[in-house]
């Protein structure tokens, strides 16, 4: 009988190796992975109920794949935008695959983009996740960059939250070189300098008194 | 029609109350439990015995930090050997538990299937709360910049109330009236916490939150637990043949995940033409509307619905499923606020059980709970479960139940009707 080696020992791996030449670790001193901890409880006054406090810090590695062009794009200051061969479309937020069902998952081409958008939607926000509580109050606007298909979503500093407006042009402004991290908060859009507020109306105080006592409630923070 | 052969009805239901702390029920198998058996109460013909698939309804493990708690309710109920799985697709949890429920019917493979929704968001502080929620956005690019969903749908909102001429007290309106509809329900959130009746200006003079929102035009972040009881038609007319439902309709349909991106994507673009549905429109609610219309048969969705139990997430987000449904138009969608249609005394009653602003938004048990408070309605169950008839829809027939994800990604929508 004729017998078949079915195993081999593999001396390659399937994928080629990549070396990761570029490392930055800015992880705040009091960020330790300490895993499953329970770090107390409570036990009501009559013996019946329990609450237990457990916490959990785990680091997580984002493995951005195809993607990775974008985000390696913010750390030099660049905004890359993908392009599909086939009809044309770009997108940022990018796609690795044209979105067209005629196009069938074309994978799509790496572009630059202008730092120039065009502001779609805004909103001002006096509440946040709890990362971002200090920096309130936040515009944030869904902007139009140069020829994008999609709106990306970002800060708008700057300006004045009730001066903000539809359609207003807009720059991509970029965090200085040493404080970049691949993140899309590399960047914020700031008015395009041509841009000049329109006058007071209502709409804007009634934001302005909206927003007075987001303004007390942060300077509370420690 | 195909669905016609195996109709699925819904025969009974229950919460735990809703509420951020003690429940009074105190885990999340007790509470599963308990909703069972105040389902059994109204329904004592009602054996576990006879379910023969259970879906379990659960957005985020975050909250519990458990992987796979389904498991823990379902042994606990003593179900071992029946069928069992967790559908989890962000705010519409429930809605497309309910949707793979009404499959499992129709299909003719499954008799007997029980629903329970839970989640548990009072294990973390509020804020944290929304972060962990925010990370069903793209956490690459949205979750850093904006942080929660609030900011999102602000963004959307603040564009469609513009251009629908919609203002912040129209949209203060629906807070008013879900808030004051959920002080005649013992177990919704803001009867059990702030209860009071409030009006516009407290909305109006309520903190920001993500302009033109304010924290009383947002839903209430909660604990709490639901059961349904799903069925075909030959069960629900031996063991509940006076008081039972069918789901005449539904539809389920799907949007971007990141709003941005729906300025001109091709699918919609084939659909509905350029320019729709923008950041403004809910393309996916009215997408699952229409096919769940078609289903039911409704052509004229304002004069053949009663009345809804659709998703209030935000006073503003439930002002734009008004127009996703085909309720009003961009012409008229601001009189059809201000004229009060969706109040108890208006012609279409929209959350009479308090909705997710009054209710309370528990995101796994939520869609249950909009299709439960339809069937006391349907089921002329309100004078027992509610207060009193202040919040009951007389002579109801026919209800439509909306369920609702991410910034309008995820939607369902049932049509319910009388039996």
């Amino acid at each position: 009988m004729e017998s078949v080696k079915i195993t081999e020992r593999k001396t390659k791996k399937f994928a080629g190796e990549i070396r990761f030449t570029e490392r930055r670790d800015y992880r705040p001193p009091d960020v330790k992975e300490t895993g499953l901890c329970f770090v107390g409880h409570e036990v009501s006054e009559d013996r019946t109920l329990m609450n237990q406090f457990l916490h959990y810090d785990q680091l997580y590695t984002i493995r951005h794949g195809w993607n990775s062009r974008f985000f390696i794009g913010l750390l030099d200051g660049k905004i890359m935008g993908t392009r599909c061969p086939q009809c044309g479309d770009v997108w940022v937020p990018v796609r690795t695959h044209c979105w067209r069902l005629d196009c069938n998952l074309e994978r799509t081409e790496w572009v630059e983009m202008p730092l120039k958008a065009r502001l779609h939607t805004w909103t001002v926000a006096g509440w946040s996740g709890r990362s971002s509580l200090k920096r309130l109050p936040i515009i944030l606007v869904y902007a139009v960059i140069g020829d994008s298909k999609v709106a990306i979503a970002n800060e708008l500093r700057n300006v004045d939250p009730w001066d903000v407006e539809f359609d207003m042009p807009l720059k991509v402004v970029f965090k200085p070189k040493e404080e970049r991290i691949g993140a899309v908060t590399d960047f914020y859009f700031e008015p395009d300098d041509e841009w000049k507020p329109s006058g007071w109306s209502k709409e804007k105080e009634r934001i302005k008194q909206l927003l007075e006592p987001v303004y007390e409630w942060v300077k509370t923070l420690k | 029609m195909w669905y016609m052969k195996h109709r699925v009805c819904i025969i009974g239901g229950a919460t735990t109350p809703f509420d951020y702390g003690p429940t009074g029920f105190e885990s999340v198998e007790a509470g599963a439990a308990e909703c069972v058996k105040e389902t059994q109460r109204d329904v004592p013909d009602f054996s576990l015995r006879d379910i023969d698939l259970m879906i379990y309804s659960h957005f985020s493990v975050h909250f519990s930090h458990q992987l796979a708690p389904e498991w823990i309710i379902h042994d606990h109920l003593g179900l071992v050997g029946v069928p069992h799985y967790r559908v989890e697709n962000g705010g519409n949890t429930g809605g497309s538990a309910l949707y793979a429920a009404a499959l499992a019917v129709m299909s003719g493979h499954h008799n007997v299937v029980g629903v329970i929704g839970w989640e548990t968001m009072d294990s973390v502080s509020q804020s944290q709360g929304s972060e962990f929620i925010a990370m069903a956005s793209d956490i690459r690019y949205e979750l850093m910049v904006g942080g929660i969903y609030p900011i999102y749908y602000a963004a959307m909102a603040n564009k469609w109330m513009k251009e629908n001429k919609v203002t912040e007290e129209d949209v203060a309106t629906i807070s008013v009236k879900n808030k004051n509809n959920a002080m005649d329900n013992p177990k919704a959130q803001w009867y059990r916490n702030e209860h009071r009746y409030i009006t516009v200006d407290d909305v109006l003079n309520s903190r920001l939150i993500a302009y033109p929102i304010k924290k009383y035009d947002c839903c209430l972040m909660s604990r709490g637990v639901a059961f349904l009881l799903v069925c075909n038609e030959e069960y629900a007319k031996r063991v509940n043949p006076d008081h039972y439902v069918t789901i005449d309709g539904m539809g389920l349909s799907s949007c971007t995940i990141r709003a941005g991106d729906r300025l001109n994507f091709p699918g919609w673009i084939e659909r509905y033409g350029v320019g729709y549905p923008d950041m403004t429109e809910f393309a996916a609610c009215r997408n699952a509307a229409e096919q769940a219309y078609k289903m039911a048969g409704i052509t004229n969705p304002l004069k053949e619905i009663d009345f809804g139990e659709i998703h209030d997430a935000f006073s503003t987000s439930e002002a734009q499923i008004y127009k996703a449904l085909g309720l009003a138009t961009s012409e008229n969608i601001a009189q059809f606020i201000r004229d009060e249609r969706t109040h108890m005394h208006g012609d279409i009653p929209m959350n009479p059980g308090g909705g997710l602003i009054g209710y309370g938004h528990p995101v796994g048990a939520t869609g249950l709970m909009s299709t439960i408070e339809c069937y006391y309605q349907l089921a002329g169950l309100i004078p027992k479960k509610h207060l009193s008839r202040r919040t009951e829809v007389p002579d109801a027939e026919c209800g439509i139940v909306n369920s609702h994800a991410g910034t309008g990604t995820s939607i369902s929508n049932f049509i319910i009707r009388r039996h």
